[in-house]
Formats: structure tokens, C-alpha cells, sequence
């Protein structure tokens, strides 16, 4: 059980990742998502082996169609995976094996491809494109952060009777280089969304000082001055 | 303000880091380990395209020694950096940029590189060292954790004002595979290393289950029934 947004920037051509689950850890399974090739998310019962297969995949040339095909000849339980691939132009493809268990399908929105199992229904999905459509302007980090909150409030996963919570959540955002532009997780938390909220929020006061260190370490101030003129800000 | 034990398992030939700071989100900036490859980690003032060009350079051939020289030469602010580059039969180079701040040290022993920076002292890096190296018998990941333990209970990092606490905490391993054999992360915490150690021990209950399900679909249990095994079991250990 898990619900998931792959989406894309149109604007910017920034890739991303958006993704909870009641499983812990989820964002330790996210090497999927590559700058400038696509991203790539087989879960369910995943294979690991699949999202570094498909990126280098993807990176050689092969269309998301393609390489879907290449997994489902690679893996005898391809049945039980659930896969979503988006290339850097924003082709997607999907698979939802009949393994799935509970409710379980994917759903293509504008520039972006919703997948979940486990979930109490379609509205799961809706929910989702719902949220990341929201406010196209905004950053695509803000953009995935809305489609898994969208999820969750559509009723997320388990059945209509029994509602299973989102322990693990994580957001993975590329740009052009070759490390994530936005990288922020939940592992291990009973209300993993609101969690991931929060450290989104608190992450994105920090990143330009983070970056501004790497580039210009001469001008930075040291960390421990900057939050407390964080906190003299919100006071 | 950063304090890590970069290494590779001389048993598994797993390469790995535990790493604990003031900073959040630490975990987004292990971006340097790869299976059969090597283990690189810029920290201090970070230079995020570093890891990924060392690891590059490291499946190229070149020797850490070397690889270690051309961040240097890539990199107008490289005194800013701390460094270490550790490759896949266990040559370690490291480095820690006379512009670090506060202490700044790096110790280098078999296989591993301990480092830090803001610290309260050279006894966290040695403390972080020792309890390394006295893990022998313990499986790689649970050696890495001890290690940053050991370095939070030296008295881990030190600003002008006193101690500064660990606000993000992360442990990864790689071995055979493209993917990550062990990734775990507190993003944002008041005590990251003690949520580290909780989230690691519970997602040690579910590594196996994790691993046969995706090997074995057909006959995996729903992980909700599996949740109340784990709890049973908690009851009865009780």
C-alpha cells in the first residue's frame, strides 16, 4: 500500500518524486529519479532492481514504453509490480500488475502520472492530480507536497473500513545536476504527511543559505547565527 | 559542524557512512557511495557536485590520492571543504580544508575515515574511531552507527555558544547492487542520533520481510498482519 506522483515542470523541466506509504523508510527506495533522463518507481512488491535499470535505460535513448516492456521480459513476478516511468519530455508509462493487492491502479494527469495500491478507492488518484494541479506555478516540490497531501485527504490507503496510516514519506526533486535540487524525507513517524510538511517548510529556509555555503563559503555566516536570526524572524 | 565515519566493510566489501549535524537534511548530501565503486563525503562547507564527480573518477580507476587532488584543483573554495574519498579495495585520501571551521580533523585508520568539523574537540573524531573499531563482531551498519553514538557521547559539536545539537542524522550502505542496501534518515530532529537509533531498530524488524516480499510476492504476508505479529511478539518479549 503506498501512493505516489511522478511529476514534471513544464516551465522548468524539473523531474520529481512524490511518494508515501505505510511502510517505513520508502524514500530509501527512490534512486529512480535522474536529471535530465526521467524518473522511475516500481513498488507494490517492488524489485529494486528495476529503477537503476530504467533510468540507465531511459539515459541510453529507450522510451518509458519501451523499458516497461524490458522489465515485464526481466522479471518472472513482474505480475506483482507496480511501475510508473516518466522520460525528461513527460512520456509516461504504467503498469499495475493484477498482483496488487487491495485497490490498486495509475492514473495520467498533465504532466505528471498518479499510482497507488492498497488505497481505499480511485479518489486516491483524483486527489492527487487534484493537489499537484492546483497551483501550477508553483515550485514542483510544493507542486508533489500538495499531491500527497491530496492523497492522504481523499482517504489514502486501507478499505473503507479500516484506514492505514502513512508512516514513511519523501519527496525527491532533480533539476540538471547531478544531485537532487530537493531531497527531504520522513522514515519513521506515525502521521508521516503532516511530517514531511513540516520538514519541507523548514528545509526551504535553509536552502539558500545551504547553497550559498557551497558556492561562496567566504561570505557564510555561521549556521547557529543564521537560525537565530530564523528565530528572531518568526518572533 | 559534522561528524562521520566513512568505511568499507572488509568483509562484505560494503562501503557505507553514518553521519550526524546541526544542519538538516543531512541525508540529501550522501549522495557518494556506490557498490563495487567506493565511498566519497565532502562535508563543511559542502560542495554538492564533488561526490558524484569522485565516484565518477573512482569507476574511471584513479586512486583517491588522485581523485582527492583533482577536487582540489576543481574547486576554487576547496580550503572550505572536508573530504574523504575511500575506494572499492579500501585506499583512503582525506582532507580537511585549513578554512574549516572550529576543530576540524580527520583521523584515517584501516578502512575507514572518521572526520569532523565544529567539534568539541579531537576526542570526538578518536572516540568515533575507536567505537569502530571495537565493533568487529557487529553487522557494518550497526559498527557505523556505534561510531556516531560514540561521537555524540564525546561531546559532538561545539559552536561559540556551547554544544550544538544533532538536528539530522543518516546511515547508508551499498553492496552488490545500483540500489541502496541500507538508507535510513532523520531529516529534522532535537536529538537525531537517539530518533536514528529508533527508526533503525524498528526498520530492522521489517528488512526481511521488506526483502522477501519483493523476491517472493506470491506468498508475502499483508504487511498489516505482519505489524501484528511484530506486536505480539513485543508482548510477549514484555
Amino acid at each position: 500500500m503506498t501512493f505516489s506522483l511522478i511529476g514534471r515542470c513544464a516551465r522548468t523541466g524539473r523531474l520529481g518524486l512524490g511518494i508515501t506509504t505505510f511502510s517505513l523508510a520508502v524514500g530509501g527506495r527512490c534512486e529512480g529519479v535522474a536529471a535530465n533522463v526521467g524518473v522511475c518507481k516500481t513498488q507494490a512488491f517492488p524489485n529494486r532492481t528495476n529503477d537503476p535499470l530504467g533510468i540507465k535505460l531511459m539515459a541510453e535513448g529507450y522510451l518509458p514504453a519501451r523499458v516497461m516492456e524490458m522489465f515485464a521480459s526481466n522479471d518472472t513476478e513482474h505480475s506483482y509490480r507496480q511501475i510508473a516511468i516518466m522520460n525528461r519530455d513527460g512520456r509516461i508509462a504504467a503498469h499495475t500488475g493484477p498482483g496488487c493487492r487491495g485497490w490498486a491502479g495509475h492514473e495520467e494527469g498533465t504532466d505528471c502520472v498518479a499510482f497507488g495500491n492498497g488505497l481505499v478507492g480511485p479518489q486516491v488518484l483524483d486527489g492527487m492530480i487534484k493537489g499537484f494541479l492546483s497551483r501550477p506555478d508553483d515550485a514542483l516540490e510544493h507542486r508533489l507536497m500538495r499531491a500527497i497531501e491530496g492523497g492522504r485527504d481523499a482517504g489514502g490507503q486501507g478499505t473503507p473500513d479500516a484506514h492505514r496510516p502513512e508512516r514513511s514519506a519523501a519527496i525527491k526533486v532533480v533539476d540538471r545536476r547531478d544531485y537532487p535540487d530537493v531531497d527531504v524525507r520522513v522514515d519513521v513517524h506515525p502521521t508521516a504527511v503532516a511530517e514531511l510538511r513540516r520538514v519541507l517548510e523548514e528545509f526551504k529556509l535553509y536552502e539558500e543559505f545551504y547553497r550559498g555555503r557551497d558556492t561562496d563559503p567566504a561570505k557564510a555566516i555561521p549556521q547557529d547565527v543564521f537560525v537565530a536570526q530564523l528565530k528572531a524572524k518568526r518572533a | 559542524m559534522t561528524y562521520t565515519l566513512l568505511a568499507r566493510c572488509p568483509l562484505t566489501g560494503q562501503v557505507g557512512i553514518g553521519i550526524a549535524t546541526y544542519s538538516i537534511c543531512v541525508g540529501l548530501y550522501c549522495n557518494g557511495l556506490r557498490g563495487n565503486t567506493g565511498a566519497v563525503m565532502t562535508q563543511a562547507f559542502v560542495n554538492q557536485s564533488n561526490n558524484p564527480l569522485a565516484l565518477k573518477l573512482l569507476a574511471q580507476g584513479f586512486m583517491p590520492g588522485h581523485v582527492l587532488d583533482e577536487l582540489k584543483a576543481n574547486d576554487p573554495y576547496s580550503e572550505y571543504r572536508q573530504i574523504a574519498v575511500i575506494d572499492r579495495v579500501g585506499r583512503i585520501a582525506a582532507y580537511s580544508g585549513p578554512k574549516n571551521r572550529g576543530w576540524a580533523g580527520h583521523k584515517v585508520g584501516e578502512g575507514y575515515v572518521a572526520m569532523g568539523n565544529v567539534l568539541a574537540g579531537e576526542h570526538v573524531v578518536d572516540a568515533m574511531a575507536k567505537a569502530y573499531e571495537a565493533a568487529t563482531k557487529l553487522p557494518f551498519e550497526r559498527r557505523l552507527l556505534a561510531a556516531i553514538e560514540a561521537g555524540r557521547d564525546a561531546g559532538g559539536q561545539a559552536g561559540n555558544d556551547g554544544h550544538l545539537t544533532e538536528r539530522s542524522a543518516a546511515v547508508m550502505v551499498y553492496g552488490d547492487y545500483d540500489h541502496a542496501e541500507l538508507d535510513l534518515r532523520v531529516d529534522l530532529h532535537e536529538t537525531a542520533v537517539e530518533e536514528l537509533r529508533r527508526a533503525f531498530e524498528e526498520y530492522e524488524l521489517y528488512r526481511g520481510y521488506y526483502k522477501e516480499r519483493s523476491k517472493n510476492p506470491k506468498d508475502a504476508m499483508p504487511q498489516f498482519a505482519f505489524v501484528e505479529t511484530l506486536a505480539k511478539k513485543k508482548e510477549v518479549a514484555q
